[in-house]
């Protein structure tokens, strides 16, 4: 793993990569419409949610079975565990819900109350989005307005750019595995968000840091050298990040799981454009409108 | 010399909170959110009441109340608090009954004393029944085929086949399609109308031919923002009067304005009374008695509705004035049912009225199962990363296996200490800062080995290593702590979880990593039998 000794050429390559990107997105695009949109939870439409734990191992089948039998077709089943489920269904009343929540006991048997038993008003889901769509909004002016002062203007857009890239893949992932969306998922993508420029940063330091040498080298040899000089760093903290990250994805629970699965997308697509997106859009920024030598 | 006395300071400073973290974490377990340690989660968006807008003041009343409520209940360490769009968000710890809480807490207990002006019944075929309120619609629900509506003053005395009287018609205005209470003039009433519309004048003439102004009570019209179907003057609109729901009957009553209010009642106590009935017992201040008092020798011989969040509970028979204040709500299932009215009494009403958005109930299994599930992966991701570290960075790898240790018994320390709540996101938080505490190692170590590749020895190495690390380090983990100030602002309860864990993560490792670390090496580094480029992982080739 020595990968001081090589010299890639990154910024010639660009091209390539950013159809790779492109191709990625509209993956995800093309997935967002074949599954017909994002598979949105309780958080954001409005609903129930109920995880009943069965006194035996249960099948998919047999629940949706007995859910179709007492009424309810249109809910949508997760199988967590085995013997677990999560039974998403329109917003229902307390009477209703028991009912059934007696029924699947008579017909199936479970354990005792619910899980976990949650209720989102219809109307509430938009309050969420709002606030969501605020945090993600003035999370990316804060950071663009940061690196705008520490670095350049160029920096902060070029930095924008690639976590925006970083966010439509991740997103098409998810509409790809038709993966439900909530609350924590948000979450997930701030934190990618954070996670990606913070990749980024590493780079451009180094680009701000060899820009004298620019005269001499050339702008394009000096972004790519940085980049190269950065490999090691930028792969190995990915690693490590990404190894609790996936072991969470391995070994938690379903919750959990669905966290660390934006996270880990997030964290290798993040690493993947600080280094091939947010690169080449300075050196791109920089023929268009030449600061520095080519 | 003198670097190295600020060195051994740092260092002992570190060995000192660190001690104190050991304390805090053995003195104080960590604080575990609801969605870990199971509980439920009720978040209540607040309405206006009887046209009074919600104030801070009566948002803040309705949360002392609602703290009341709980206590009441005997539910611990609740937490009652207001998020950004003045929701009340209600967190209790390990709830058995969840359902009853939220009935309670969220009940309005908006208590009314008014007399009953009559019952609505339709006639059809020779039966009567009476009618049914549809709180959704906000209007009653009327057969089609039904001959008429009529009001009748005792609906008891019409069941038992006693001497009622009929006060009132309900009719629809043809031309404004308004409902109006007319007076009912027995069958010349109905003749005209039956006459008037063979005759068919037209609309003009029509109006005046069905409905005789002179005989108008008034007209009933439904306000959607309060849900009240309210009975109004024909001409100015003002209220005379109410439509509930009678909650013995189901039956659509009539009744008269807000004589006395639940604010006036001094003790209410449910049970049984001496026939075994259950029953709730209202007794009246000083204040409330006078009004009783007056309101009870006025009316003698009509029934007095006790009004409980727009339902009427019990409307009992006036026989002779109550001089001593105390009246009685009868006709309740349960006992457990008038427990609830009395602790809903005693707290008094909510100035506002309070709609259920959210609600969520995690049994302690699943919260349990998270944590352990999240600690495991946690702890083999921690031993992996540093295997990792020692294979790749050698003798610096201790540093940050170090550095790490350290990390985790500081972090836990400031949770303890600081007694923030560790949420299931935040446990998602935690094992992502280990990843980021190790990065800050990571971009000090691979300075380092680049100086050294530029043929510097380490002792200089080093030194340049970390001067020029600091920069990447500060501008790196500032961006990622703007994100999560961003998720603390906007967020709801476990995702603030994750944002406090996050952010206490990226400025503890950094300080550890620029501070201790650093220290540490720079110490170590005199020792010169460690100190060799090989013990920092790299092999200086010849021509490198």
């Amino acid at each position: 793993m020595r990968f001081r000794n090589y010299n890639f050429d990154f910024i010639g390559k660009s091209k390539i990569l950013i159809i790779i990107s492109l191709v990625a997105i509209i993956a995800g695009i093309a997935g967002y419409f074949i599954q017909g949109g994002f598979n949105l939870g309780i958080d954001f439409l409005g609903g129930s949610l109920i995880e009943v734990e069965f006194t035996r191992d249960v099948d998919f089948a047999e629940v949706r079975s007995v859910m179709n039998d007492i009424g309810f077709g249109n809910a949508v089943l997760q199988r967590t565990e085995s013997d677990r489920f999560i039974i998403r269904t329109t917003p229902i009343d307390e009477e209703t819900k028991n009912e059934m929540l007696n029924s699947l006991n008579e017909k199936i048997g479970t354990t005792g109350p619910p899980l976990q038993d949650r209720n989102v008003a219809p109307g509430f889901g938009k309050q969420i989005t709002r606030y969501a769509f605020m945090a993600v909004g003035i999370g990316i002016v804060g950071i663009l307005i940061y690196i705008w002062i520490r670095f350049e203007f160029r920096f902060g857009a070029a930095a924008i750019l690639a976590l925006v890239h970083d966010v439509l893949v991740t997103l098409g992932v998810y509409a790809i595995l038709s993966r439900e969306i909530n609350t924590s998922t948000i979450a997930a993508i701030l934190t990618i968000i954070g996670y990606s420029i913070n990749d980024t940063i590493v780079v451009f330091d180094r680009i701000r840091e060899n820009t004298p040498k620019a005269g001499k080298l050339g702008y394009i040899r000096v972004v790519n050298d940085s980049i190269n000089v950065t490999l090691s760093r930028s792969i190995n903290t990915s690693l490590t990040t990404l190894i609790p990250i996936i072991l969470l994805l391995i070994l938690g629970t379903t919750a959990l799981k669905d966290f660390a699965l934006a996270l880990t997308v997030g964290i290798v697509v993040g690493t993947y454009s600080s280094m091939f997106i947010a690169s080449p859009i300075v050196v791109a920024w920089n023929n268009r409108f030449p600061k520095y030598k080519k | 010399m003198r670097n190295k006395k600020v060195h051994i300071t740092i260092i002992a400073i570190f060995i000192a909170i660190i001690s104190i973290s050991l304390y805090y974490i053995l003195k104080e377990p960590i604080n575990l959110g609801l969605d870990l340690k199971g509980g439920t989660q009720i978040i209540l968006k607040p309405t206006e009441r009887g046209g009074e807008e919600v104030t801070t003041q009566s948002l803040d009343k309705a949360m002392l109340i609602i703290m009341d409520r709980i206590d009441k209940l005997g539910i611990s360490e609740p937490l009652v608090t207001k998020d950004l769009s003045n929701n009340i968000v209600i967190q209790l710890p390990g709830v058995k009954d969840p359902d009853k809480a939220k009935e309670i807490i969220g009940k309005t207990a908006q208590l009314e004393f008014r007399l009953v002006t009559g019952t609505f019944i339709s006639i059809k075929n020779q039966n009567w029944d009476t009618l049914k309120f549809d709180y959704e619609k906000g209007e009653l629900v009327i057969d089609p085929d039904a001959e008429k509506v009529l009001l009748v003053d005792d609906i008891n005395a019409l069941v038992s086949g006693n001497l009622y009287e009929i006060d009132g018609e309900l009719l629809s205005d043809p031309e404004s399609e308004e409902m109006l209470l007319v007076k009912y003039s027995g069958k010349d009433n109905q003749e005209t109308d039956v006459e008037g519309s063979s005759t068919g004048d037209g609309s003009e003439s029509n109006v005046d031919i069905n409905i005789d102004p002179e005989k108008v009570i008034g007209k009933i019209i439904y306000k959607p923002e309060t849900r009240e179907l309210l009975l109004v003057d024909y001409n100015d609109e003002s209220e005379t009067g109410e439509i509930l729901v009678d909650s013995r009957n189901d039956a659509a009553t009539l009744v008269g304005p807000v004589l006395l209010t639940g604010d006036k009642l001094a003790k209410v106590s449910a049970g049984y009374d001496t026939y075994g009935e259950i029953r709730v017992t209202l007794s009246f201040k000083d204040e409330g008695v006078e009004i009783f008092k007056e309101i009870t020798s006025e009316n003698i011989g009509r029934n007095l509705a006790i009004v409980l969040d727009e339902e009427i509970k019990s409307a009992p028979y006036i026989k002779v004035a109550i001089t001593d204040g105390d009246a009685e709500i009868t006709g309740i299932d349960s006992i457990e049912e008038a427990k609830n009215i009395e602790l809903v009494l005693q707290t008094g009403a909510l100035p506002v009225n309070l709609q259920i958005e959210e609600s969520s109930t995690v049994g302690p299994t699943l919260g349990m199962d998270s944590l352990n599930k999240g600690l495991r992966a946690g702890i083999i991701g921690f031993i992996l990363i540093i295997v990792f570290m020692l294979f790749y960075y050698k003798g610096l790898g201790i540093y940050s296996a170090l550095g790490l240790i350290i990390y985790i018994i500081i972090f836990w320390g400031v949770m303890s200490g600081i007694d923030a709540a560790l949420t299931l996101p935040g446990i998602a938080g935690i094992i992502l800062t280990i990843g980021i505490a190790v990065d800050a190692n990571v971009i000090i170590f691979e300075r380092i080995k680049e100086e050294i590749l530029k043929a510097k020895s380490p002792r200089i190495a080093i030194g340049y290593g970390f001067k020029n690390a600091l920069r990447t380090i500060v501008d790196s983990n500032v961006t990622t702590l703007i994100t999560a100030a961003a998720l603390f602002r906007f967020g709801t309860g476990p995702i603030k979880g994750f944002a406090v864990t996050l952010s206490l993560g990226v400025v503890i490792s950094m300080v550890i990593s620029l501070l201790f670390t650093r220290s540490l090496i720079f110490l170590m580094s005199g020792i010169s039998r460690i100190n060799t480029p090989g013990f920092l992982g790299v092999r200086r080739r010849s021509g490198e």
